[in-house]
């Protein structure tokens, strides 16, 4: 294919992920390395605020915005270098902690407390997500046809449920009295509050994570094992494979790239795990990258945000995930090598 | 059956409509296209309809309001007229320059306005209270009463009460509190600190969290969550507001914008039984250990001066005594033709025991996020008090540094 | 076509599997079952410790509302022969009605007028019948259940939801078009360039989907917001005035098909690597361009890799929530967002039986979509669409 004629056709898509991913990906990665702020003047004034008959006055001293020639407030941008990252590791406090060996304070920093979690969600959910999405298609496939269809059916169901009402009707089902704790409770002869503390509440979320994608990963294996060459089997069974066998040696070699698929599907959307935090309401306990980022980003009720912290978090973040895929990568750069056109 | 009521409901709502476009009450016709950006909560849906009486108004209520509304005022032109606030969002519009003095406004059209509403900053009126909202004790008359537990006006008193119903069985939790990590925890630490009678700030915007205060207040917010949910840090009004509907707590410090739930024949199973009461104190002599908050309404800068004019208009037939004859219930009013009820109570005898306003500022906005982030660890064990305020000073100070505030 | 003999099994492994698969039915449907009959019960029931006053609704019962046994029965049965009618009748009549070519437009409509059909049937006929039915049979006509439909009725129209949902409507029909468009001619180019450069494009679209959404849409924010001042000098060479991005429901579509591309461009890619070469190759012996190959011989028979592919940007689109609370206003608001509302703003318990109704609501499209094009989804995975 020419050149030009390959331009006309990727053109348009990646103009619009240059300007509506890629500009804000470099405005990011420059912000992380600024600190943008308003200048500030000191100034003491009358403030008149109701009570509920009488207005209450009071003088009060605080720091105001210094406004400019066009009424707007001044801002000033410095260069910081990697300031916003060492806010962020706080290396100082990691190598106090290792010094003393009290490994556990380490995770009382919200970076670290949220690489951790973020980290253990992503790679306990993969395997489980795998081994269920295949033993469903497995199973499924071998169903009888009659019934297939409505199994499919309720198997989609959690995937195509809109995230943030999944989670919150799995949490009504545990919080406080509800239902399945009540349940729990009267199984195991004990009060148990599922939000109290944290291994509960990610509990809970790996659940509902393997829960909500489980049906993904089986749709793609189902749709696999239909083109999965019969007389392979056959001739498997002619040479006495037992069914273990048969699944190891050929029904996975088969489904291997899609495997290597939803895995990389995976581990981007599960490093950016955000709907749980939200969902479960965890954050007392337990955070993650992406919510840290939108809480850095999230005005507080005087307008304040940590854009240089939330642009330093994101872009960590990104070679987090970056990391996480190069062994996948690889494979598919050897695929393209190979099969190239 | 089912169809038939809602045949007949649908007639009905309509038939009032119809009625009520007639009657519609606003002095005047407005010929300007307005609109508005504020909270959703009921008190803001009331005066957002009653502004839409007068025509060409577009009311936006908006959960994301605090994100929004800066960005949307800052433009110029600004995207919206009239802005809802808060006294805390309301620094944000002021720093950014997005609002105007009001003062030539209220002499034209707000004669009516009672002094207590007009909020000055620097001698100038820069925004129009509506109402008041602030954290003080509900409690159940009926518990209390059997237990002949007189209702705590201080917190070491409510400990005691506490510890006497928890013993009588009676409820499951003796305190429900807002405890939900974030904004809600944050707040609760505010004002147990300043009950304590700590001071903020020192030289230069440095925080001094970590003293005698601190560490009492600290110490008095974990001593109350004995007696909760253990699910407390995910417990933000709403839950706690069902807890007592539902029965299962006795006591908490709640939003007197709740104190109307409690007697809702559809949601409440307490009906006639939670009383109010001014905020406990936290020591001795002290003031109640809670802050006074209140919401109004601002007009845009950015704006030419005759829309600003027609947004005022608009706003003051939104905040009139019509509007609050129809919605008494709905918020403690500062608006003349409010007849405060039983659920005002509890407001009213907090402010008139010296409950101080809430302190909003640039520098108090971070204290009240680090506050809602780092007390969870504190409150679980994982820190020692200590620890979580000197943690609270260093998070502030980043913050702080990466704003420009302190040097 | 009798069963190979590899996939014989031993008895014990086929009740294994059947157990296996119940299980998982069972918690699949369960969270949701449960919303929709607690979206049915005045709050006090809702939300009541015990699971059988959520099913029963005794307070709702208490209030005269409720369900009589033959209501059920019926109920049931009118559901069973809908679901069946949508599922085998439906997707027949769509391929005999449709105008060539424009199947697509045919699944739309055969969609809402489900959709209007189900309302109308549940909500509009069964109710007065069953009155008369229940009025002959006396005392077995009693209502049984607890059953109140009082928070649909706030939810569509006392708060107007009708309004998010056209607006979900056209967000979501906007973005799958748009998506589907750019992505299918992307996607082919890659397929057929064997260049370096197209792998490298694709990885770096994966890194691009590696962003946190959170990041990009605080940053779109202030410059939606303030669109009207910078881009006035572009549309000062038009003579015309620049529009303010905030709030338009086709600069959401633009971000939200933005977002979703590689995700696209990677299922159209493996699903037009699964064509062989030599038809377009053929096409282009007998003297055709590129773009006249891919219109003449990929275009007919590239349809099952795209409707599962506008399937997941239907359902990205449908589902979001970070982009829409944010860059819309409330006027043109979607769904997800306004649900969402109902939770953040001072509630009250009557508020939050409500966001479950509107959420039940949501999820009935949905469910009606995967109803309608489950086959198509597995048939154009089978096709091809993801081979890695």
């Amino acid at each position: 294919m020419k050149f030009k004629t390959f331009v006309a056709f990727v053109g348009p898509s990646i103009l619009m992920m240059l300007l509506f991913i890629a500009a804000p990906l470099v405005s990011v990665f420059i912000q992380s390395f600024h600190h943008t702020q308003p200048v500030y003047e000191t100034v003491t004034r009358e403030v008149c605020t109701p009570g509920f008959i009488k207005q209450i006055c009071q003088e009060e001293t605080s720091s105001q915005p210094v406004l400019g020639a066009d009424g707007k407030p001044l801002v000033e941008t410095h260069y910081v270098g990697l300031q916003s990252y060492r806010d962020l590791l706080d290396m100082d406090r990691v190598w106090q902690a290792i010094d003393v060996g009290r490994w556990s304070e380490i995770l009382t920093i919200d970076f670290w407390k949220a690489l951790r979690f973020t980290l253990t969600f992503t790679l306990l959910t993969l395997p489980l997500v795998l081994l269920v999405g295949l033993a469903l298609a497995v199973a499924i496939n071998n169903a009888l046809k009659s019934i297939r269809g409505p199994i499919i059916f309720i198997t989609l169901l959690p995937f195509i449920i809109t995230p943030v009402i999944g989670a919150l009707s799995i949490r009504w089902l545990f919080i406080g009295d509800g239902i399945m704790t009540a349940m729990l409770e009267q199984w195991l002869q004990q009060d148990i509050a599922m939000f109290a503390q944290a291994w509960t509440i990610e509990l809970l979320m790996y659940f509902y994570r393997v829960w909500h994608v489980a049906p993904f990963a089986f749709v793609i294996f189902y749709a696999g094992l239909q083109t999965l060459n019969q007389d392979t089997l056959e001739s498997a069974i002619v040479d006495g494979a037992s069914r273990w066998e048969r699944v190891r040696y050929v029904l996975v070699p088969h489904l291997m790239p899609l495997i290597i698929f939803v895995a990389l599907i995976h581990l981007m959307d599960c490093y950016r795990v955000f709907e749980e935090i939200v969902g479960f309401s965890s954050q007392a306990h337990v955070i993650s990258l992406q919510w840290l980022t939108y809480d850095f980003l999230t005005p507080d009720d005087a307008g304040n945000r940590s854009i240089a912290r939330a642009s330093a978090s994101a872009m960590l973040t990104m070679i987090g995930i970056v990391l996480l895929l190069i062994p996948l990568l690889r494979r598919t750069w050897r695929d393209h090598k190979r099969g190239g056109h | 059956m089912q169809m038939k009521k809602l045949f007949l409901a649908v007639a009905l709502s309509a038939g009032m409509m119809a009625s009520g476009s007639v009657m519609a009450a606003c002095a005047f016709k407005n010929e300007v296209p307005l609109k508005s950006l504020s909270a959703g909560f009921d008190a803001w849906k009331a005066v957002a309809a009653a502004m839409s009486e007068c025509g060409n108004f577009e009311g936006e209520l908006d959960q994301e309001y605090k994100t929004k509304q800066p960005e949307a005022m800052k433009a110029n032109p600004s995207l919206y007229h009239i802005g809802g606030v808060s006294n805390s969002t309301l620094v944000t519009l002021m720093g950014d320059n997005s609002v105007r003095p009001l003062d030539d406004l209220v002499a034209k059209y707000g004669q009516h306005l009672s002094p207590n509403q007009l909020i000055k900053i620097d001698g100038k009126i820069m925004a129009i209270a509506m109402m008041v909202n602030a954290q003080h004790l509900m409690y159940r008359s009926d518990i209390l009463g059997e237990l002949g537990i007189e209702p705590p006006t201080s917190y070491a008193a409510m400990l005691e009460a506490a510890a006497k119903i928890k013993a009588s069985g009676k409820v499951d939790y003796p305190i429900g509190g807002t405890f939900k990590t974030g904004w809600n925890l944050g707040e609760e630490f505010i004002n147990m600190y300043m009950g304590f009678g700590g001071e903020f700030f020192g030289e230069g915007n440095a925080a001094t969290l970590n003293n005698a205060a601190g560490v009492k207040a600290l110490e008095m917010l974990k001593a109350m969550t004995e007696y909760m949910d253990p699910e407390y840090l995910t417990s933000d009004s709403t839950y706690v507001q069902q807890q007592f509907q539902q029965g299962k707590i006795a006591m908490a410090n709640l939003w007197a914008s709740r104190a109307g739930a409690m007697d809702d024949e559809k949601e409440s199973k307490v009906v006639g039984k939670v009383k109010m009461a001014a905020a406990p104190v936290a020591m001795e002599g002290g003031k109640p250990a809670t802050t006074l908050w209140w919401d109004g309404v601002t007009i845009a800068a950015n704006i030419p001066d005759d829309q600003a004019e027609a947004a005022f208009k608009v706003a003051m037939e939104g905040l009139d005594e019509e509007m609050v004859k129809a919605n008494n219930d709905d918020a403690v009013w500062l608006i003349k033709g409010y007849t405060p009820g039983p659920a005002a109570k509890g407001a009213a005898d907090s402010a008139a025991a010296g409950a101080p306003s809430y302190p909003a500022s640039k520098a108090h906005g971070m204290i009240h996020t680090v506050a809602g982030s780092n007390l969870a660890d504190y409150l679980t064990g994982k820190k020692d008090a200590a620890t979580t305020l000197a943690d609270m000073e260093a998070d502030y100070t980043k913050a702080a540094k990466e704003a420009g505030l302190i040097k | 076509m009798s069963t190979p003999r590899a996939l014989r099994q031993p008895l014990a492994l086929r009740i294994g599997s059947g157990a296996f698969i119940a299980f998982w039915c069972l918690i699949a449907a369960f969270p949701i079952f449960w919303i929709m009959v607690m979206s049915f019960k005045v709050p006090l029931d809702a939300f009541a410790d015990k699971p059988t006053s959520v099913i029963f609704g005794p307070e709702t019962l208490a209030g005269g509302q409720g369900l009589s046994v033959p209501d059920i029965v019926i109920g049931l049965i009118v559901l069973f022969f809908f679901m069946r009618g949508v599922v085998r009748w439906l997707p027949a009549k769509v391929q005999q009605y449709a105008p060539g070519g424009q199947l697509w437009f045919g699944w739309i409509l055969a969609a809402i007028l489900t959709g209007l059909a189900f309302v109308l049937l549940f909500f509009g006929v069964l109710p007065p019948v069953m009155q008369g039915v229940n009025g002959l049979l006396g005392s077995l006509g009693e209502p049984v259940l607890g059953l109140t439909t009082e928070h649909y009725y706030a939810v569509w129209v006392e708060n107007e939801f009708y309004r998010n949902f056209l607006n979900s409507l056209l967000v979501t029909a906007g973005v799958v078009l748009l998506s589907l468009t750019v992505g299918t001619l992307a996607g082919y180019g890659l397929a057929r360039s064997g260049s370096n450069l197209a792998f490298w494009l694709l990885i770096l679209a994966l890194i691009f989907r590696a962003l946190p959404h959170s990041v990009l849409v605080a940053g779109y924010l202030p410059v939606f917001i303030t669109s009207s001042e910078w881009l006035q000098p572009v549309f000062d060479v038009f003579g015309a005035s620049a529009p303010t991005l905030y709030g338009q429901p086709w600069a959401v579509i633009a971000v939200l098909v933005a977002i979703n591309q590689p995700f696209t461009i990677w299922m159209l890619r493996s699903f037009f690597q699964s064509i062989p070469t030599e038809l377009d190759e053929a096409a282009r012996v007998d003297g055709c361009t590129h773009f006249e190959a891919f219109r003449r011989v990929i275009m007919p028979v590239m349809w099952p890799g795209v409707i599962t592919t506008g399937l997941f940007s239907f359902l990205l689109a449908y589902n979001d929530f970070l982009v829409t609370s944010l860059l819309l206003d409330a006027q043109n608001q979607t769904m997800v967002p306004a649900i969402t509302g109902y939770f953040n703003r001072e509630t009250s318990t009557t508020d939050q039986v409500e966001a479950v109704a509107a959420a039940v609501s949501i999820t009935a499209p949905l469910l009606l979509l995967v109803m309608v094009f489950q086959k198509q989804i597995v048939s154009g995975l089978t096709a091809g669409a993801v081979k890695g």
